[in-house]
């Protein structure tokens, strides 16, 4: 689907002169393409970890519940557009808006209403914000893990934290400027490293990156030079090594419907991570040359029309991220496309993964398809193609720069220009959609509706919160947050403090607003 | 104030906090390679949006909405469009709408929701005939 020209079949021929121990060696072993672990599914199956989250954090913990005992061994919470933002459910803008995509999350309280009665000293849970919310949100799950006596030294989870997703994904409303965004991530990535060991204080989304129409050697790219842009910003400040920054770097990687080249595209990332930490950084520890992974079906390739069709396509990619290695995984529901998830949408992709990991056999043979004439040889090409992309955002200064002179948005407009007009010609079929089309909706479904009061509901909570808290805990927390942050010192000792002493996301996020002021997206050009 | 011009012209906005611009970002750049002038809003309120339409002169609203909002923000349009005596102005909508919802948003007065799939040309259609409808009505 990326427009590399496919012969009808492959052999040996095309393999010829490549040398397999430089290009496969074992999994477990440079240069990872095989896997990043010996055993890989033998020893440790997939993470099975549903994205979630609606209306209030109380309705998200029952949901997390069900989604528990349905037997998901992993957590990913899913924060509304006002949370993402770094606003508080009672901005006069978000009302229509308050756990209508996702939960909200003001405080410290609403982390541990959310959290009750989960293991998460056993559960690794994904913390899906970002800058500059990220740095709050993690705060206040960690403050709320010390608060239950749970060690950071052995909090498992992570933070998505990625520039890129309310730069460029998304347009957000009030950000700060691309180059105040990555000090803040890096912050809370250099402050996880050595504080947080087992936590992954980043997740390079590269999902987000395809979901915008961008090709799978273009996600690639993008996914590298993302992490180059966190990796120079952490070697600029001369605090940590190359070693320990890229060790807790993780990434979120799509599964799109070509299933051979998503196949091809995972393999292609570990080789390229491994190359890009060893050559360019001359990263020596073998747990930073590996590149860990999350993968999501892909969102966009699901339809509207004839929804339970997506059951189909769901199970396909999710048999692709497996074939390709992902160590956890978010399968869509198939009512993506129409709403949030049910209870029974969610259980079905629940499900799937299980019946993927407990009844296909694919998990009892590491990376079964390398040896594959075709894949092999489609790997090489991905990844060829992937480092001539990523020079091309080289040469526009890096990302960060790219972002900021809207490059990125210009770039990801052709794009869906592109796909966009391929599905309007048929050249990309969407069975139901372009195809075999019906004048009446054939499956029944249920839609799924937040609570529509939700926002006058956590508005009343934000009043009580700051009645009751200790009003002078919060000025002087955020004083000390204010003068850090005109510094170059890491922030998150000072974001923790006001986690602990209540104060709220939006408050948090305006002393940042009010320091580096607001930028304007590029978007339309 | 009739307006005397030739050129289509449309904004397109999104009502609410909800960011995902692909979808909107298509529609606009389907629209301007038509020949209508395209002013691309972004995010902003429901009034917002319509003081901006207003102010620009557009014949056509097109608002995009993933969240789950919309019956709330898209009839807050039309009210705001209503209270600027400013209904000549159509508006269409696009996004993740159930089809339960699609017959009351009609009914608060959008002139046509245009689903997930659909081709980017009928879209300009549905304007480009409506429009003129309009138009001709006035004069």
């Amino acid at each position: 689907m990326s427009g590399i020209p496919l012969k009808p079949v492959y052999t040996w021929d095309d393999l010829r002169g490549l040398s397999f121990p430089e290009i496969l060696g074992n999994p477990g072993a440079p240069p990872y393409t095989r896997g990043v672990y010996p055993l890989m599914y033998r020893e440790k199956k997939w993470t099975i970890r549903q994205f979630s989250g609606f209306t209030s954090p109380e309705e998200t913990n029952k949901r997390l519940k069900y989604e528990y005992h349905a037997g998901q061994t992993g957590l990913s919470i899913a924060f509304d557009a006002v949370t993402e933002n770094g606003l508080n459910s009672d901005d006069p803008r978000a009302q229509a808006d308050v756990g209508a995509g996702g939960v909200p999350t003001n405080s410290l309280e609403d982390m541990e209403a959310m959290f009750t009665g989960l293991p998460i000293e056993r559960l690794n849970t994904g913390i899906i914000g970002n800058p500059p919310a990220s740095l709050p949100l993690s705060a206040m799950y960690f403050a709320m893990a010390r608060k239950w006596g749970i060690p950071w030294k052995s909090l498992g989870g992570t933070t998505q934290n990625d520039i890129l997703l309310f730069t460029v994904c998304n347009t957000p409303i009030d950000q700060i400027p691309p180059r105040q965004l990555i000090r803040l991530s890096v912050d809370l990535v250099e402050w996880c490293a050595i504080n947080l060991p087992r936590w992954n204080p980043v997740s390079i989304a590269s999902y987000n990156y395809r979901e915008n129409g961008i090709n799978a050697y273009q996600e690639l790219a993008f996914m590298l030079a993302n992490a180059i842009a966190y990796l120079d910003e952490g070697l600029r400040r001369n605090r940590l090594t190359a070693d320990q920054l890229a060790r807790v770097m993780s990434f979120h990687l799509a599964a799109h419907n070509d299933f051979f080249e998503e196949i091809a595209k995972f393999r292609a990332a570990r080789r390229m991570w491994y190359r890009l930490t060893k050559e360019k950084y001359r990263v020596r520890d073998p747990r930073a040359q590996m590149l860990r992974f999350h993968v999501q079906t892909s969102g966009s390739t699901h339809t509207y029309q004839q929804p339970l069709n997506n059951v189909v396509r769901i199970a396909y990619q999710v048999l692709a991220a497996a074939l390709g290695g992902a160590q956890s995984i978010h399968a869509n529901s198939f009512d993506e496309a129409i709403c949030l998830p049910t209870e029974q949408s969610v259980l079905l992709s629940i499900r799937t993964q299980q019946i993927a990991q407990l009844e296909t056999n694919v998990v009892n043979v590491v990376d079964p398809l390398g040896g594959s004439f075709y894949l092999e040889w489609l790997t090489n090409e991905l990844e060829e193609r992937a480092w001539e992309y990523l020079k091309k955002i080289e040469e526009e200064g890096g990302l960060v720069a790219a972002i900021e002179s809207g490059w990125v948005h210009r770039e990801w407009r052709t794009a869906m220009e592109d796909y966009a007009r391929k599905v309007a010609t048929g050249e990309y079929p969407v069975v139901g959609v372009n195809c075999f089309q019906m004048d009446e909706e054939p499956y029944n479904y249920t839609v799924f509706r937040p609570d529509p009061n939700a926002g006058k509901k956590l508005a009343e909570r934000l009043e009580k919160l700051r009645k009751t808290r200790n009003r002078h805990r919060v000025r002087t927390s955020l004083a000390r947050l204010r003068e850090v942050s005109k510094t170059s010192e890491n922030v998150m000792p000072a974001v923790i403090e006001a986690a602990e002493s209540l104060v709220t996301l939006g408050e948090i996020v305006d002393v940042w607003r009010d320091l580096y002021g607001i930028w304007n997206p590029p978007v339309a050009g | 104030m009739v307006r005397p011009q030739n050129r289509i012209r449309v904004l397109i906005a999104k009502p609410g906090l909800d960011g995902h611009w692909r979808g909107a970002m298509v529609v606009a750049m389907a629209l301007r390679d038509a020949g209508m002038e395209v002013i691309y809003g972004g995010n902003r309120t429901p009034g917002e949006i319509v003081k901006t339409a207003i102010q620009e002169g557009v014949d056509v609203i097109g608002l995009s909405v993933y969240s789950a909002g919309h019956m709330r923000l898209i009839p807050a349009v039309i009210e705001h469009l209503k209270r600027e005596q400013a209904e000549d102005i159509l508006v269409v909508v696009g996004g993740i709408i159930p089809p339960v919802d699609i017959p009351l948003l009609k009914t608060a007065g959008v002139a046509e929701v245009f689903l997930p799939g659909t081709p980017p040309n009928r879209i300009v259609e549905f304007i480009r005939t409506k429009v003129s409808a309009r138009r001709e009505g006035k004069v």
